[in-house]
């Protein structure tokens, strides 16, 4: 019984043989759904904060540095590859990657950061709303928030100042279809 | 049989005017308000009418009431319902009595609130620090509300964990904070006698990330689940479920079907990887390597496996509150069911060479004994518990996901021992294979997830069981105000397991003690959830972090 | 020109010892399904402790220790006869003097372990002791059934009798008894008890680093090679040629295939609790004695 075991044991290696690979030098390719690191395509994204609101890692952040231009700076080093963001961005401006590789020795090559010019409401100075029926995101959203990008950190109000009336009006604020109408 | 209104009957005829009030919102569920001062009689009663107790929940409610509430969860297992008894006591004098006398897995429980909530439990055979760090501040309660979740009081050198007194002619080993055998921090002191175990005082809670705090002041409901998953590294997708379960019963979201059979599956992937994952670190345990690497090696198709389903090796991320991300692809669907049969055939080589290995029996057989009635008496959970004889798996007694659809059998042993968790394990990977190949077959059509369109009305109640790898993960969730969670509680398998580990050390040799730690598949960072701990101590004598460094480049 | 015998003796030992270590390693690998390091990772590992910083925790026996148990086992190998050839030194000792040595190396371990105040060195200072006490006995009875077939204790007249006066079944057992007593002899498992990482994390080398723990690694890589080596010279000496670097050469591939049992051994066991090692060695050790008389009687 016990020698049996042992000669089973030695040959329940022949079939799988060497399985581990010779890996820097030798990759095991991603599936195609992969959730690597993700990437901002400028060119798409319109600014609307949606993917900051929803990073569970908080690791998205936004500031509006005057009326016209909004500074999105993504923060690799806290980023838990979840795909959230590109989720729920309307545009579609994010993908995940298929880059994994991501050992550095400078934080700041995780990072990815968008200036992006912004047109503002002319009415409630703010860039505009998202038509988005989903009530916990829409209180999200407008539950004010202070990004602070310097030390990649938010400080984030809480309902003490928040306004329900306000919420309440803004519920069906829709986007205005053509700009300059 | 049990019922919810036989047991709420009794306990009022019993107890008359110390059960203030009831509610049902499911038929499965049962609150019930009791006066704090009868909870010792109140949950006796409970237990003796078959209930196993599962977690205490304490939750700071001093903004609203000026108190503070103590939940007491019971599980009946046999009738598939749960009971909560719901005390309250003013939040300037929060003393009520203890029932850990009577129900000794209520002890953490109790301990976590006396550090978090500063309550105080009248009887607590050993009412020492547990969570919190040794320096922490006496008088500040990390999870009352007015305390900001990133405060860092300043912190003190010399403060350290008294531990428990050696036995007589004993001498103490510590195991731990940074120990081979023990794969995250955590501090046991083994007190031996030569080679023979005599006893053993934990201390643990070293990788407190404040994960609840964290989530009851920053996030909202649905970026949860990430941080849940986050609890624990092999049981994500458990915590992730279990979370949005019981919010979805606190708030009434219905799920869709199919959505529940993708989180069944998960779960059932999770399991496998989990049990081979165990496999190979028992094997490693005992200096048998080859097993190690061998269950490992077949672990990496599940791996694979799940990578292509959700994109990610591990923490799935698939599970948020109203269903789940990603379809199961007619593709997919087919991978799946190809590892399936790759990994069958391959657990079943190992299963047959190491089954009959006798030098394998010599190191797990009568190792780590606690008897029935013992592990009863902790509450233990999981495969610990069915290696022991006792008939509990969540899966069949309080159905949840899609698990009332599927056929699978329960595995049980009563071996008492780590060879029966071993064997149990190995039978659960069979049983998981033949789950998963019954969701793919069953999976109905349509749509996985329900948008949240309403506000989650506050203080609501949900609470959720999960059969995690390790064993039951319980989540209890009481809605806020702010669109997320005003308490989340998560009760880890290992929270009770863990418990009972002095119990099983007692008498065994000391290389035993990997191996019975291991047994219970420990995941620490499971059962750490709330604060920072700092400590130093080792010995008898406690040394200060610098006088280590000393001490340890050489200078004596 | 004697002298020169016992030079290739230590150079040989100290160029194969980490060899036939990666070996065991390669080996190891394979069976788990791994790449596995590569061959020479053993010589890599040793060049590279010594290049580290040595940390002294304990008094002077602390350092003192690694040296010990180096010189004892060196001592060692000057005597073995390698390529079947006896030097000028086997006569000034004999077979008692190689198990002397061989416990002052083991005794070395334990007085590190006991300098450094370690409790988990102590702990396994205890279980290396018990292992030395338990195992040297079927080594002693080894040299024993060999003296008592050629009536004397010389090292190369009990090392050669097997070449020399052939088997009796008393050699068969004795043989049998050496290869179940291997493991323990070279410390791996099911027998690596003293070590144990996971439990005692290498037990009594715990405290030590650097050039020490070269000093202590190489030791018992040296060690690990008498064990196997004197195994082929004892019990398998058939591939007598009569010439020397030839002999050598046939002994060292003997000596690799003793490795890969040492190797496929050690990987499909789990290590055993001291106790119950203790009851197998207690076996081994009566088994060992009934075949010294059964060589009395020249069965
Ligand atoms: S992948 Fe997840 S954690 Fe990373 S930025 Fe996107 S939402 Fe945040
Ligand atoms: S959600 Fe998309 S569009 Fe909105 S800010 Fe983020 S990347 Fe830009």
């Amino acid at each position: 019984m016990w020698l049996t075991s042992k000669i089973k044991q030695v040959l329940m290696v022949i079939k799988p043989g060497v399985v581990t690979l010779n890996y820097p030098f030798e990759k095991r390719p991603v599936p195609e759904n992969f959730r690597g690191a993700p990437y901002w395509d400028h060119e798409k994204c319109i600014g609307c904060g949606g993917c900051a609101n929803h990073c569970p890692a908080r690791t998205i952040l936004v500031r509006d540095i005057c009326q016209e231009i909004r500074v999105m700076v993504y923060d690799g080093s806290r980023c838990t590859y979840c795909g959230r963001c590109a989720d729920v961005c309307p545009e579609k401006a994010i993908t995940m990657t298929d880059r994994y590789e991501l050992a550095t020795d400078d934080r700041q090559d995780l990072n990815e950061s968008m200036e992006l010019f912004m047109l503002t409401c002319q009415r409630c100075g703010r860039c505009y709303d998202m038509e988005n029926v989903n009530m916990i995101d829409r209180m999200d959203l407008q539950g004010y928030r202070y990004d602070n990008i310097e030390a990649r950190t938010f400080i984030r109000k809480t309902t003490d100042r928040f306004d329900p009336e306000m919420l309440k009006k803004t519920a069906d604020y829709k986007r205005p279809s053509k700009i300059g109408e | 049989m049990n019922s919810l209104d036989k047991v709420l009957k009794t306990l009022q005829d019993k107890f008359g005017a110390g059960i203030t009030g009831h509610a049902s919102p499911l038929p499965t569920r049962l609150f019930i308000n009791i006066k704090a001062e009868n909870v010792r009689e109140i949950s006796n009663e409970v237990v003796a009418l078959g209930g196993r107790y599962l977690v205490g929940i304490g939750h700071d409610n001093i903004a609203r009431d000026g108190n503070i509430g103590m939940i007491h969860t019971f599980g009946f297992d046999k009738d598939n319902f749960i009971v909560h008894l719901n005390a309250a006591v003013p939040g300037s004098n929060p003393v009520m009595p203890s029932i850990t006398p009577d129900i000794p897995g209520a002890g953490w429980s109790e301990r976590e609130y006396q550090d978090l909530l500063g309550m105080k439990f009248e009887g607590h055979p050993k009412p020492k620090r547990l969570v919190v760090a040794d320096d922490w501040p006496a008088d500040i309660f990390p999870m009352r509300k007015e305390v900001p979740y990133n405060m860092v009081p300043p912190a003190a050198e010399d403060v350290a964990y008294q531990l428990d007194e050696c036995p007589e002619g004993c001498s103490i080993i510590p195991v731990g904070p940074f120990h081979t055998a023990l794969h995250e921090p955590e501090h046991f002191a083994v007190y031996v006698d030569g080679e023979t175990i005599k006893g053993c005082d934990y201390r643990g809670f070293m990788t407190h990330r404040g994960i609840e705090k964290l989530c009851e002041s920053q996030v909202s409901y649905n970026e949860v689940p990430f941080i849940a998953e986050r609890i624990c590294g092999i049981c994500g997708s458990v915590h992730a479920t279990a979370y949005s379960q019981a919010v979805e019963m606190a708030g009434g979201i219905p799920v869709p079907k199919r959505a529940e059979y993708i989180r069944s599956l998960l779960l059932e992937i999770e399991r496998l990887h989990s049990h081979l994952l165990w496999l190979g670190v028992a094997g490693h345990l005992i200096g048998f390597d080859t097993v190690f690497m061998q269950s490992w090696r077949v672990r990496e198709n599940i791996m694979w496996l799940s990578e292509r389903i959700t994109g990610n090796r591990k923490t799935y991320g698939m599970v948020i509150v109203g269903g789940v991300r990603r379809d199961i692809t007619p593709e997919i669907g087919e991978d799946i069911l190809k590892v399936c049969a790759k990994v069958e055939e391959e657990v079943k080589i190992i299963h047959k060479s190491i089954t009959g290995d006798t030098a394998l029996h010599k190191r797990t057989k009568g190792v780590g004994y606690l008897s029935k009635e013992e592990a009863i008496k902790w509450s233990l959970v999981g495969p610990v518990a069915r290696a022991r004889g006792i008939d509990i798996d969540v899966r069949r007694d309080h159905p949840y996901a899609a698990y009332s659809e599927l056929q699978f059998n329960v595995p049980v042993v009563d071996t008492c021992d780590v060879w029966g968790t071993l064997v149990v394990r190995l039978l659960e990977i069979y049983e998981s294979i033949s789950l998963v190949r019954q969701i793919i077959a069953k999976m109905p059509k349509g749509e996985i997830l329900t948008e949240l369109s309403e506000e989650i009305p506050p203080l609501k109640h949900g609470i959720s069981v999960v059969e995690a790898p390790r064993g039951e993960s319980v989540h209890f969730v009481i809605t806020g105000e702010e669109n997320r969670p005003d308490r989340w509680r998560v009760r880890a398998p290992t929270y009770p397991n863990l418990q009972a580990i002095p119990a099983m050390l007692l008498n065994d040799q000391f290389a035993d003690f990997p191996i019975i730690v291991g047994s219970i598949d420990p995941c620490f960072s499971c059962t750490d959830r709330v604060e920072v701990v700092n400590v130093t101590s080792g010995k008898k004598r406690i040394m200060s972090k610098s006088e280590i460094e000393f001490i340890s480049r050489g200078n004596r | 020109m004697d002298i020169v015998y016992i030079v290739v003796n230590i150079v040989i030992f100290l160029a194969f010892a980490p060899l036939f270590e990666g070996i065991v390693r390669k080996l190891t690998a394979k069976v788990q399904s791994r790449q596995g390091p590569p061959v020479i990772q053993p010589y890599y590992d040793i060049i590279k402790l010594l290049g580290k910083e040595n940390f002294i925790v304990g008094n002077w026996a602390f350092t003192l220790a690694p040296l010990m148990s180096f010189a004892a086992i060196i001592s060692v190998i000057c005597f073995v006869p390698l390529g079947y050839k006896a030097n000028f030194l086997t006569q000034y000792a004999d077979v008692i003097t190689i198990i002397y040595l061989l416990t002052l190396g083991g005794v070395s371990i334990l007085l590190g372990a006991l300098s450094s105040k370690n409790t988990f060195a102590m702990m396994g200072a205890s279980r290396e002791m018990v292992t030395m006490i338990m195992v040297e006995p079927v080594l002693a009875m080894t040299f024993f059934v060999g003296a008592v077939k050629v009536k004397s204790l010389g090292i190369d007249a009990t090392i050669f009798s097997v070449m020399n006066t052939g088997y009796s079944w008393a050699v068969v057992l004795m043989m049998a008894l050496y290869l179940m007593a291997l493991q323990a002899f070279v410390g791996k498992q099911p027998f690596d008890i003293a070590e144990a990482e996971q439990e005692i994390l290498e037990g009594p080398f715990i405290e030590y680093s650097g050039p020490n723990y070269a000093l202590f690694k190489y030791s018992m890589m040296l060690k690990q090679m008498f064990y196997a080596s004197l195994f082929v010279m004892v019990f398998v000496p058939f591939l007598y040629t009569g010439v020397y670097a030839l002999d050598i050469a046939i002994q060292l591939c003997e000596i690799a295939l003793v490795y890969v049992l040492i190797a496929l051994v050690g990987a499909t066991n789990p290590r055993l609790r001291i106790d119950q090692a203790v009851k197998y060695y207690a076996v081994l050790i009566v088994l060992a004695l009934s075949a010294v008389g059964l060589s009395v009687y020249g069965i």
